[in-house]
């Protein structure tokens, strides 16, 4: 039969109009980079729910305003106070600034981070769709960094959008707008630092945990006994330590593996304070912190790239 | 050179053995792979992709080592698995679409090379749906379009009428037909079914146990005729003793007495042979032998001739074809 015949026998059967039937592809083919990016950019988009449909949508916008909320509040109440007159009596007496605000929502992103993390690492493995990626024009470590990538820079909006929010409230509900942004400029690089710090330990953490798992449920009691687990032991350590009790070097090592821990640590680091006290009874360096979230970062990543090489489809 | 080529390809996992030692040449074309399940398909196809790793030997295709060069060949490999391999929340467009830009396709080309290719599958309004709640042959039709849509050179099916209905099966096959013949895509068809496989391919390559049984163009799998059964009312015995004395290789079967066929001399000889004895002659047909029976009666790898024996005159065919022309003088007497 020829082509044409059959493509007249398929329109009539099928009854569409215009039947132009397969055609070529001549058009580019942009390799290895072009598919990465697109499929960090999907990781982005999945993270938020996009493409997805409603439900999926449910989780990152809860733990989306929840993050943000404190943001708004200390605006309003900014605002308030600024007509008031009382402006600086609030910003005196306000628990949230650019240096707590973090701290205030690690269980917010913890949450978004079990709820999400396994759309994009598990979800894959769960429905077999990994095979058809890895049949594909990238490699299976490309796959893996891609997906993190995304799932970072989903982590980076999450946890950057409330601190935009507080910056542009303070400096327009301020008498002097030039001054106030040039007040809390030299602040945004430790907060830049910390949102790195953050989106780094817990997306690659998070990874580590989806990878070995195509189960929903098993990755996000992973995360969570993960995120929360090492903090609890880290907190009892530290309660027999400054209650004289003798921890030897077990404790300096949890503190510096606990995820909380080791964001106080990088966030007195980055913002010039103090150690807070239960911290500083380890008499560890500051730069410690930073460099157990590199290294756990890393470790984690490249466990998570590991298994997905390793995986059999 | 050929489009594949293999050369003692080996893969182990721990004491199992999937491949065994495979060297197989495959030109383009519409390629069947059979072989029982367990037989080593699956594992020379992920081999092929670069899925997994073959612990000795080697293949390229294209001419391009699997081990080394995975990205430039599947670059150019559209592979459906045998397996459920689609998310349930995103529709068609969305998963194709996307799977496209994954092989490099520019966005807006994707969108218009998953369009064209959802509706060369036969996916028309539904491709806008969740794929959750599509049925089987959506879900088949949804994974051959993600393997075509960026336009390869070779397909890699795995079974891909797993699951689907005989209506299904039919239409799966004819757009495999399809695409080998009319767009001139090198097609690989895994299967377990050669009923199916021989009417879309036009060579097939054996494999059992991993090891390469045989590989040839599908007619000389079929051009051994076969057998011819000659069912008589009564004096069996005696027809097949007389064919016997003319030199014809008889056997009995029930009612029947089956000839063996080498050339078309049989056919005459029966009927004058009938006639003359004054038999009630109840039907002659030719028996194609089923290609399971030729695998069978070819137990040693064989890569090349036709080096298989016709088979027992006991393989008695399902899907045998009525004789033609002046091979049915008495019929239904």
């Amino acid at each position: 039969m020829t082509e044409s015949t059959q493509r007249v026998s398929a329109s009539s059967r099928t009854g569409s109009i215009y039947d132009l039937g397969y055609r070529r592809y001549e058009g580019p083919r942009l390799g290895r980079g072009y598919a990465v990016r697109a499929l960090a950019l999907d990781s982005l988009k999945t993270a938020y729910g996009i493409g997805h449909g409603g439900r999926a949508k449910i989780a990152p916008i809860v733990f989306g305003a929840i993050a943000i909320l404190p943001a708004i509040i200390v605006v309003g109440f900014l605002a308030l106070a600024s007509r008031l007159g009382a402006r600086s009596e609030l910003e005196g007496a306000s628990p949230i600034t650019y240096d707590t605000y973090y701290s205030s929502i690690t269980a917010v992103i913890t949450l978004f981070c079990a709820a999400q993390a396994p759309e994009l690492f598990s979800r894959d493995q769960r429905h077999g769709v990994i095979a058809l990626y890895f049949a594909r024009a990238l490699r299976r470590a490309d796959y893996a960094v891609a997906r993190l990538a995304g799932f970072g820079v989903a982590l980076l909006i999450l946890l950057l959008l409330p601190m935009v929010i507080l910056l542009i409230g303070r400096v327009l509900l301020s008498t002097d707008v030039a001054a106030a942004f040039g007040d809390d400029l030299p602040k945004l690089p430790a907060v830049v630092a910390q949102a790195l710090v953050i989106a780094s330990l817990f997306g690659s953490l998070s990874m580590a945990v989806c990878a070995f798992t195509p189960r929903r449920a098993y990755a996000i009691a992973g995360i969570i006994a993960l995120f929360l687990i090492p903090g609890i032991v880290a907190g009892i350590v530290i309660g027999i330590g400054t209650s004289g009790g003798s921890t030897g070097s077990i404790g300096s090592v949890l503190v510096l593996l606990a995820p909380g821990t080791i964001l106080d640590g990088t966030s007195a680091l980055f913002f010039g304070k103090d150690l807070p006290e239960e911290l500083a009874f380890f008499n560890l360096p500051m730069w410690t912190f930073l460099a157990s979230a590199i290294v756990i970062s890393v470790l984690a990543t490249l466990l998570a790239v590991r298994r997905f090489v390793r995986m059999a489809t | 050179m050929a489009l594949i080529a293999t050369n003692a390809l080996t893969k182990r996992y721990g004491s199992v053995t999937a491949l065994d030692g495979l060297t197989v040449e495959i030109e383009p074309g519409i390629v069947g792979l059979v072989g029982s399940n367990g037989a080593g398909k699956s594992t020379f196809i992920k081999i092929l992709l670069g899925l997994i790793d073959a612990t000795s030997g080697s293949a390229t295709v294209f001419d391009l080592d699997v081990a080394t060069h995975g990205v430039q060949i599947r670059e150019l490999v559209g592979y459906m698995p045998e397996h459920d391999c689609l998310p349930t929340d995103q529709s068609a467009t969305d998963v194709v679409s996307h799977l496209a830009q994954i092989s490099g396709l520019p966005r807006t080309a994707a969108r218009e090379r998953t369009a064209e290719v959802l509706r060369h599958v036969g996916l028309y309004e539904e491709r806008y749906r969740a794929i959750g709640g599509y049925s089987t042959g959506m879900k088949q039709r949804v994974k051959l379009a993600q393997a075509l849509v960026h336009d390869p050179r070779l397909l890699l099916l795995d079974e891909p009428t797993n699951g689907l209905d005989p209506a299904g099966r039919d239409e799966m096959l004819e757009l495999v037909h399809r695409t080998g013949t009319e767009f001139g895509i090198a097609v690989i068809v895994a299967s377990h079914l050669l009923g199916e496989i021989e009417r879309v391919c036009d060579h097939l390559v054996a494999i059992e146990g991993g090891k390469l049984l045989r590989s040839a163009p599908l007619h000389a799998f079929t051009e051994r005729i076969g057998t011819l059964a000659v069912e008589v009312g009564e004096g069996r015995d005696l027809l097949a003793a007389r064919l016997a004395a003319a030199g014809l290789q008889t056997a009995v079967d029930g009612p029947s007495v089956l000839i063996d066929l080498v050339d078309e001399r049989p056919f005459d000889l029966v009927r004058d042979t009938v006639a003359e004895l004054g038999l009630p002659l109840v039907r002659i047909e030719q028996r194609r032998h089923r290609l399971e029976d030729l695998f069978r009666d070819a137990p040693q790898a064989d890569g090349s001739g036709n080096g298989v024996a016709a088979s027992a005159p006991v393989a008695v065919s399902t899907t045998a074809a009525p004789a033609s022309g002046d091979g049915q003088p008495g019929d239904g007497r």
